[in-house]
């Protein structure tokens, strides 16, 4: 079974944004895989490590070559290969990224697309949906759980909803998408998990075997041109601008003063 | 020339995010209440799998080391001195890593607590590294993988209260053979890092056979934390260094089988002796402290900098006044060269050169002043502030204090560094 994860690079999102014209300023900006993507790839070692089943994880990225580094890091953490197409990841819309993912992924042909619910920076969440859609494959978003068939052939998605979890079966291949609780003690099971299996929570770190290692492991390098994708952008940015700082608060001496000041100043009563 | 590679940022970066996740919300208990820091570097060492790796690389080096031995070199054990024998250089890009994976991990550590770099460096260094050099394959088995894994905590005790830097010329604890196969110890040791706690002790002392104490053979012994006839104090309060628990151990008539002797036996002359391996220790230390006062300049500095950015006084940030100026440059001069330095040091390693003990002692001199100097002055820049815990440059500025001290003092690195010019 071949698992294909995309991970995409964000600012730091522990970072304060500037903006700079009609455009975020990204010089000196710290880049960091996307935690939702991060979840991903260690939702995806999870089922390789417990199940025996995944013989290859596949990381793929968008982005110049800068993102190699994010890609080593996924690859540090225990994935096995990555691809990198070169593009500009600032003026991709969701569209085009789907394109391009949707050949790579008739490329690699894996039995499951993992990918984050959305990417911090854009907070689009559209992507995923629209890959199921253009490759017309089954597709279960915001997964909090998976649970992997003995013979790989389907996958349980656990999604929460009011009240409750939701389980829906899957048949494989399919797209899944992973909400932050995926990355608790035990939520991802396959038939090969022991009864008490616990990871520790979060995203692993890789360890220094697991960083030097990463060095040899290898990177495709693919044009869009090579994957034969057109693209044509479909959202623009016209501009963008940062939230009117809000103003600081004031202490009340007494209730009627604060009525005094919703009434009259903040007028909401 | 060496610099760090992308993989070696992307480590710190890791690493970093583990220590502002993991040991910086423990600071305060560690630093200031007296937590002992072992289950916060036990879970550094498992969640990086440092601890595998070393006792990986220590197995590698044992196997060749035997395999020669085998084939009728002089095998002792799988230290580094057997290392040192060999003819065939080391890869120098692995060598590299190597020496990058073991320094990174105190530089990120000494931005936050000294104190437990030097308990971490004593457990997993000093301590294994005694056994290692001159230790029976049995001992070696039963101490050195639990050692780097951070499984025991070790110490190692040569300081007594009248010997330190004259560690052997007057030096007082005994062992005395007791029937062929037992020793009679005694004698007190102290400042000993991790004694309050440790597992497993290096207790080094006189073989006392009935000579004059200045003909009498350096041997160590490897005790257990709890043992009839040795007692230890609780931690000692210091000026710093808060994250090591320091102390003192006494062992009174404490009767230990040969088994315990590192080595189990005494080697009768110049065949060389516990003594030569606690000088190899004295300099393995010494770029151990370059590291960690890289890790304590770049933090004075950062936090300096931000400092001097944001406090307005005067209208104007301290930023832009030339006296704080030449504070933040000196600090950049100091950080680059410690910088250099253990590059120097790592790259000249990783080609099978390492520094001699007057290169060694060079580094610790400049190093341990450097960063006395550094996180003084990052005090200053912090004002009022910076006389105060919240700001943590006071805590930078207590332990800088200690790599003046330990691992040889100031002066007794000047008195090596000049004999070795003078006398070479
Ligand atoms: C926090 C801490 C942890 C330690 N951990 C350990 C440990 O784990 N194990 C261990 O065995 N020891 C440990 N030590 C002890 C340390 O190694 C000694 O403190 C150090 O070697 C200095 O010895 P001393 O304190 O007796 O000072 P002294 O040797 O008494 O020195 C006093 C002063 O005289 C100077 N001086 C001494 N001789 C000369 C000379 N020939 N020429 C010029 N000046 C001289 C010294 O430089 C110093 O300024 C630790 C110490 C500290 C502070």
């Amino acid at each position: 079974m071949k698992i294909l994860v995309t991970a995409k690079r964000v600012p730091d999102p522990e970072q304060k944004v500037k903006v700079q014209g009609d455009a975020i300023d990204l010089s000196g900006m710290n880049f960091v895989v996307n935690p939702f993507d991060e979840y991903a790839v260690e939702a995806a070692l999870r089922l390789k490590e417990s199940s025996g089943a995944v013989d290859e994880i596949v990381v793929l990225t968008i982005g110049s070559k800068d993102v190699t580094q994010q890609l080593r890091s996924c690859l540090a953490m225990g994935a096995d290969r990555g691809i990198l197409v070169e593009g500009d990841d600032d003026s991709l819309d969701s569209e085009q990224t789907a394109r391009i993912i949707k050949a790579v992924y008739e490329r690699e042909s894996p039995d499951l697309l993992l990918m984050g619910k959305q990417a911090v920076d854009g907070d689009n969440n559209q992507v995923a949906q629209l890959v199921a859609g253009k490759l017309d494959l089954p597709q279960a978003c915001f997964a909090g759980q998976l649970e992997l068939e003995g013979d790989a052939s389907a996958i349980t998605v656990g999604r929460e909803i009011d009240g409750g979890m939701e389980f829906k079966k899957v048949p494989l291949p399919s797209v899944v998408t992973v909400d932050l609780r995926i990355v608790m003690p035990t939520a991802v099971k396959t038939a090969g998990s022991k009864d008490n299996q616990e990871y520790a929570e979060g995203p692993r770190y890789a360890s220094l075997k697991g960083i030097m290692q990463a060095k040899k492991k290898k990177i495709d390098e693919i044009s869009v041109g090579d994957l034969g994708v057109e693209l044509e952008q479909w959202v623009k940015t016209t501009s963008v601008e940062t939230p009117p700082s809000r103003s600081a608060g004031i202490k009340v001496e007494s209730v009627d003063e604060l009525v005094d000041k919703l009434q009259n100043e903040a007028k909401v009563l | 020339m060496f610099k760090w590679s992308d993989s070696h940022k992307q480590l710190r970066m890791m690493l970093r995010k583990f220590v502002d996740a993991e040991v910086v919300p423990q600071i305060d208990a560690i630093e200031h209440e007296g937590a002992p820091p072992y289950d916060v570097l036990r879970k550094f060492w498992k969640t990086f799998g440092i601890g595998d790796m070393l006792v990986g690389e220590y197995k590698a080096r044992r196997k060749k080391a035997e395999a020669r031995a085998a084939a009728g070199g002089s095998g002792s054990g799988g230290g580094e001195a057997a290392d040192a024998g060999s003819k065939k250089k080391p890869d120098p890009s692995a060598a590299l890593d190597q020496g990058a994976m073991r320094a990174l991990p105190i530089i990120e550590l000494s931005r936050h607590s000294a104190g437990m770099v030097t308990a971490l460096g004593v457990s997993m260094g000093l301590t294994p590294n005694a056994i290692i050099a001159r230790g029976t394959p049995a001992q070696q088995d039963a101490y050195v993988p639990a050692l780097l894994t951070l499984d025991k905590i070790g110490a190692w005790a040569i300081t007594e209260p009248g010997s330190g830097s004259d560690a052997f010329g007057a030096m007082r604890a005994t062992a005395k053979p007791d029937g062929d196969d037992h020793f009679i110890l005694n004698g007190n040791k102290t400042f000993i890092t991790n004694g309050p706690y440790a597992d497993v002790i290096i207790f080094i002392c006189k073989l006392d056979r009935g000579e004059p104490p200045e003909r009498r053979k350096i041997v160590s012994f490897i005790l257990d934390g709890e043992m009839e006839g040795l007692e230890r104090s609780k931690p000692l309060r210091k000026m710093g260094l808060h994250g090591s628990p320091t102390g003192e151990i006494f062992a009174s008539d404490l009767r230990v089988p040969i088994s315990r002797l590192v080595g189990e036996r005494v080697d009768d002359e110049d065949a060389g002796s516990a003594r030569d391996d606690a000088k190899k220790t004295f300099t393995a230390e010494r770029s151990g402290v370059l590291a960690m006062a890289l890790g304590m300049i770049e933090r004075a500095q950062e936090l300096s900098l931000e400092y001097a950015r944001t406090r307005v006084q005067f209208g104007k940030p301290i930023g832009e006044r030339q006296l704080i100026q030449l504070k933040l440059a000196k600090m950049e001069v100091a950080r680059q060269n410690v910088e250099n330095m253990l590059f120097k040091t790592i790259e000249s390693t990783a080609h099978g050169e390492p520094p001699d003990i007057a290169a060694a002692s060079a580094g610790k001199l400049y190093a341990a002043q450097a960063a006395m100097e550094v996180c003084l002055e990052a005090v200053q820049v912090f004002g009022g502030n910076g006389y105060m815990a919240e700001y943590r440059v006071e805590q930078l500025a207590r332990d800088a204090k200690v790599l003046q001290i330990y691992g040889g003092t100031d002066e007794i690195q000047v008195s090596q560094i000049a004999r070795s010019l003078l006398w070479r």
